[in-house]
């Protein structure tokens, strides 16, 4: 039963994709794309930037008692949300995918925060 | 039951590409993107994300009760007691490495490089296992200082919530491991480089879940006691 | 032909399987490896109703003790494990999964689909479903069931096993047969959204889908997003009890309270995920017998959005009496009272539906109707609990018995009856005995109204929940009685609809393809339908794209039926052929069966006897089973290629 005579099969279209060099990305999108994903370069600066935020993170860990709790935890955060974010944008390819991908995740990662606030907060977290 | 079958060699190769490779998925539906309503992205890559959707729930649940019983233990060792952030950050630091690793392999397999691939998804199966190896020092380090699951709230949160995350980590190696297997093989190709991508979701996943964890429970200033 | 990736494929001809792969296509094995979403449902159907009547043989018991003033029927212990499994199995082992055996024959066939996105993960829950529910009734016979509710509340669940106060292995039974319950539940979820957003025929937008589909959408999501959470707390109860920790222990600083905040969490949401399904069943059927489309199409589905997202909201009015403070109870008290109103708008949509329809009191539409009177009754107890203070006398009384079970039984178990009517001709292509069906009915209404409407009185007057046996002078003994009779008159009625679908089954009057003169798609093809469902996927141009090829209006909106419209499936408009990958109806590839999903399902009690025997190293073998089976299923295609 042959089925690879109608067009546009899977493997054919992996097939019409020509392997470019590896600093670039293949031409074409690939299913789900409406971006071209980022080179192999730029995954690397992502990299780069990941373990210098982590570092300024460690460090300002360090700086307890020298600057107020409510600062620190503010700026831990605020990293953990550039790495958080980062890793989701580029690794993940949400930058470069369909919005429904993006939608979904939001979608749990929202509904997590809220609800979980909701609940330390109903249980005097949060120091009250 | 094992069956090896020999087709002869004049029958012309079999046009799903079996020849010991895993099929493509049967053109019922939404694997061919494009037909009918559907959305142009394919099952597999939905699925993985609907799926680590409902994982943000898993994981928020067990961070909130860390959270929430912060500074609340009665007795027992505390955090200041035995966290050792030098080791936790180069821990830490090679996770976030492995991710580079990871989506360095599916680019190798998008482009048809599979020599790469096998070097990243092995050298990201390393890193995670490093990782493993650290978080195991860390909880039989802990435990030998008096620290244990059921020493405290401490104790019965952190172990938890790390312990679920090495876990979901653990599967990831095996899953990264069984790819390289596949590659090995010669069984995993160019057009399969959407379960690369899937595994690397996953992967990508436990990596942020633990920037979460290394900056709330390991970072932020500990409570008083 | 060839391609990139030939240079490093196996050498020609050389393919290796593990295990023959089945391929019978009647008898017992057909069943066992079906990945086929028809049979599936079947499946779920069969096994669900099983458990339906262990539930109810369970409740007549706990309606036997409490027929009297101290009853001595039961022990205290016999009747904990009898409520405790009582709802845990009409939760979980019998509303969800029917959720699921309903979307699992119709989506497909309602979205123009020939199966749903993952057919051996549809099969793998099925398979987690079985073995969970047997997993459970097994604690019967290995030293007791779970006896502390259905909700498991802490610190009774969570004290360690050591400490004697809730001795056996009922709870951990519990804790560890509902985590294997929910990774089933998710599987299916997954599955059915990916379906209904990847899967559609051309055409078939979102907002031309039947509603049934759009409530099941909305119920995967729940059900997603709300698994994991009783997930967790299921996990810190089990963890509590057999390893020490301290998540609920108070005299280690935990709190009880945050098990009922996360149990709830997901228990909300779920009553949602448990009376959605019926609420589209009553969506479908309505319509078909008033012969009018429903009033409101887009009303009801945003409805069920909004209940979807506000059901998020109203938690913790399952703790009004546990000391939130007055800030949390207002603002839940409010959000309760806010959800009725999405839910009662569906109830006026429904209604304008039926009004100055040309009606058909077929079964099918009486059990619907029933579903409206009585889940507005349990609506209506509902909406007095969002009243904080009056809850508070109302809690853990019959009254909230009362309550839920006009939602769940009057509602959504009404519902499920009126779908079997209904979809039994599709299924089998026999129409159930009307007769029989009638009698059916009304001996479910009499005796659901007998046995729960007193409870609303029994509880304001002050019976407990969960409580054994009731002292004598304090009056409840009448009414008592009144809803045990009428327990029995359900048993009856149950007896009826049973012998009912075996004699219709195959005795019953032969139904066309298009049994009722429906709306939508699943009437196009026939009955039963074949396995690749549609010969040609058909083309949708409307909303009940099917009633539209079957009838115009003219200028006064009086029906006129189109020539040569109905079900005969080769007047439905197909797409190009040439896309068509079934070439037109031959050599369609249908997903071949699988031992996998059986084998990976298989794992999972293996580890969870280990679990709650604490016999660890049996988690090993179940790892390595579910890992087998996994590969396996990964390494076979999902189509046998021959």
């Amino acid at each position: 039963m042959a089925t690879t005579e109608t067009p546009g099969t899977e493997l054919e279209r992996a097939a019409a994709q020509v392997p470019a060099h590896a600093t670039e990305p293949a031409p074409g999108l690939l299913p789900g794309e409406v971006r071209p994903h980022p080179s192999p370069f730029k995954y690397v600066m992502i990299a780069v930037i990941l373990v210098v935020v982590t570092a300024v993170e460690v460090a300002t860990s360090y700086l307890e008692g020298d600057i107020p709790d409510g600062l620190i935890v503010t700026l831990l955060l605020g990293m953990a949300i550039i790495k958080f974010s980062l890793v989701v944008a580029w690794y993940m390819h949400l930058k470069t995918d369909l919005p429904i991908f993006r939608r979904f995740f939001i979608l749990g990662l929202v509904a997590a925060i809220t609800l979980y606030a909701a609940v330390i907060g109903s249980l005097h977290g949060f120091g009250n | 039951m094992a069956t090896i079958e020999q087709t002869p060699s004049t029958t012309p190769p079999e046009p799903e590409g079996t020849q010991g490779l895993p099929a493509p998925t049967p053109h019922f539906g939404g694997e061919e993107p494009g037909h009918g309503q559907g959305t142009g992205i394919t099952n597999g890559k939905l699925a993985m994300w609907l799926f680590l959707a409902s994982d943000c729930l898993f994981f928020g649940a067990f961070i909130a009760a860390y959270l929430l019983y912060r500074g609340r233990h009665l007795n027992g060792l505390t955090p200041r007691d035995v966290f050792n952030i030098p080791f936790t950050s180069a821990t830490s630091f090679i996770l976030l490495m492995s991710s580079l690793t990871m989506v360095l392999a599916l680019a190798a397999i998008q482009r048809g490089d599979y020599r790469r691939l096998k070097i990243w998804l092995m050298a990201t199966a390393l890193f995670g296992a490093t990782f493993i190896s650290g978080q195991v020092y860390e909880f039989t380090e802990f435990s030998r200082r008096g620290l244990k699951v059921d020493t405290n709230l401490f104790g019965s949160t952190f172990f938890v919530l790390t312990g679920f995350h090495g876990a979901h980590v653990t599967l990831g190696i095996i899953w990264l491991l069984s790819l390289w297997g596949l590659a090995a093989q010669g069984r995993l190709t160019q057009r399969d480089a959407e379960r690369v991508e899937i595994a690397g979701l996953y992967w990508h996943f436990v990596d942020i879940v633990w920037i979460v964890i290394f900056t709330v429970v390991y970072l932020v200033p500990q409570p008083g006691k | 032909m060839t391609t990139v990736s030939d240079a490093l494929t196996v050498p020609t001809g050389r393919r290796i399987s593990l295990l023959r792969r089945p391929k019978s296509s009647t008898g017992f094995w057909s069943w066992f490896t079906t990945v086929d979403h028809k049979k599936i449902a079947l499946l779920y159907t069969g096994t669900a109703l099983v458990f339906f009547v262990l539930g109810g043989i369970e409740a007549l018991l706990i309606r036997l003790q409490l027929a009297q003033a101290n009853g001595t029927v039961l022990t205290a212990a016999q009747y904990n494990q009898l409520f405790t499994m009582h709802g845990t199995t009409m939760v979980f082992l019998l509303g969800m999964p029917l959720a699921v055996a309903f979307g699992n024959y119709l989506i497909p066939l309602m979205i123009g689909a020939r199966d749903v996105a993952f057919p051996r993960l549809n099969m793998f829950g099925y398979w987690a479903f079985l073995f969970g529910g047997c997993f459970l009734y097994s604690s019967f016979f290995l030293g007791g069931a779970p006896n502390g509710g259905w909700f498991g509340y802490t610190p009774l669940t969570s004290s360690p096993i050591t400490s004697g106060i809730l001795p056996g292995r009922g709870p951990d039974f519990w804790t560890v047969g509902l985590i294997m319950l929910g990774i089933g539940s998710t599987s299916s979820a997954i599955n059915f959204i990916v379906t209904v957003i990847n899967m559609r025929a051309p055409g078939m937008t979102l907002m031309r889908m039947p509603v049934f589909v759009w409530m099941m959408l909305v119920v995967a999501f729940l059900t997603l997003f709300a698994i994991p959470i009783v997930t967790v707390a299921l996990i810190m109860v089990y963890a509590d009890r057999n390893f020490a920790t301290t998540f609920f222990l108070p005299g280690k600083g935990g709190d009880p309270l945050l098990y009922q905040h996360l149990f709830w969490l997901f228990g909300h949401p779920e009553v949602y995920i448990l009376i959605l399904p019926g609420m589209g069943i009553v969506s479908e059927v309505l319509p078909v017998f008033s012969r009018k489309p429903l009033f409101g199409y887009a009303v009801v589905v945003f409805s069920g959005i909004a209940i979807g997202f506000l059901g998020w909201g109203v938690w913790a009015h399952h703790m009004f009496a546990t000391g939130l403070g007055p800030v949390a109870i207002s603002a839940f008290g409010l959000s309760t009272m806010l959800i009725a109103i999405p839910t009662g708008v569906k109830i006026f949509n429904w209604l304008g539906t039926v009004w100055k329809g040309s009606v058909r009191l077929t079964t099918a539409m009486l059990f619907c109707l029933g579903f409206i009177a009585q889940f507005t009754i349990g609506g209506l107890s509902g909406v007095l609990h969002s009243v904080v203070p009056a809850d508070t006398q109302q809690t853990d009384t019959y009254f909230v018995v009362a309550h839920f079970h006009y939602v769940l039984f009057g509602g959504l178990v009404f519902a499920v009856f009126g779908g079997f009517y209904y979809w039994f001709p599709k299924v089998y292509g026999r129409y159930m005995d009307e007769r029989l069906g009638k009698l059916n009915f009304w001996t479910m209404v009499v005796g659901f109204n007998l046995t729960f409407f007193p409870m609303h009185l029994l509880g304001l007057w002050g019976q407990p929940r969960r409580t054994y046996r009731y002292d004598s002078g304090l009056g409840w003994e009448g009414l008592n009685v009144v809803a045990t009779v009428g327990a029995f008159i359900i048993a009856l009625s149950v007896l009826i609809f049973i012998v009912n679908v075996l004699v219709s089954r195959f005795r019953g009057a032969p139904a066309p393809d298009d049994a009722w003169d429906g709306r939508t798609l699943e009437w196009s093809i026939p009955s039963p339908p074949p396995e690749y469902n549609f010969a040609e996927i058909p083309d949708v141009e409307a909303r009940d794209d099917f009633w539209h090829r079957k009838y115009t209006e003219d200028e006064e909106g009086r029906l006129l039926p189109l020539p040569s419209g109905g079900s005969d499936a080769a007047e439905v408009t197909t797409h190009d052929g040439a896309h068509d990958p079934s070439h037109g109806g031959h050599g369609i590839h249908m997903p071949s069966p699988s031992y996998f999903p059986a084998i990976v399902a298989l794992g999972l009690p293996i580890i969870g006897y280990g679990a709650v025997f604490k016999t660890f190293w049996v988690l090993v073998p179940g790892a390595v089973v579910v890992l087998f089976g996994i590969y396996a299923w990964f390494i076979e295609p999902a189509t046998a290629s021959d």
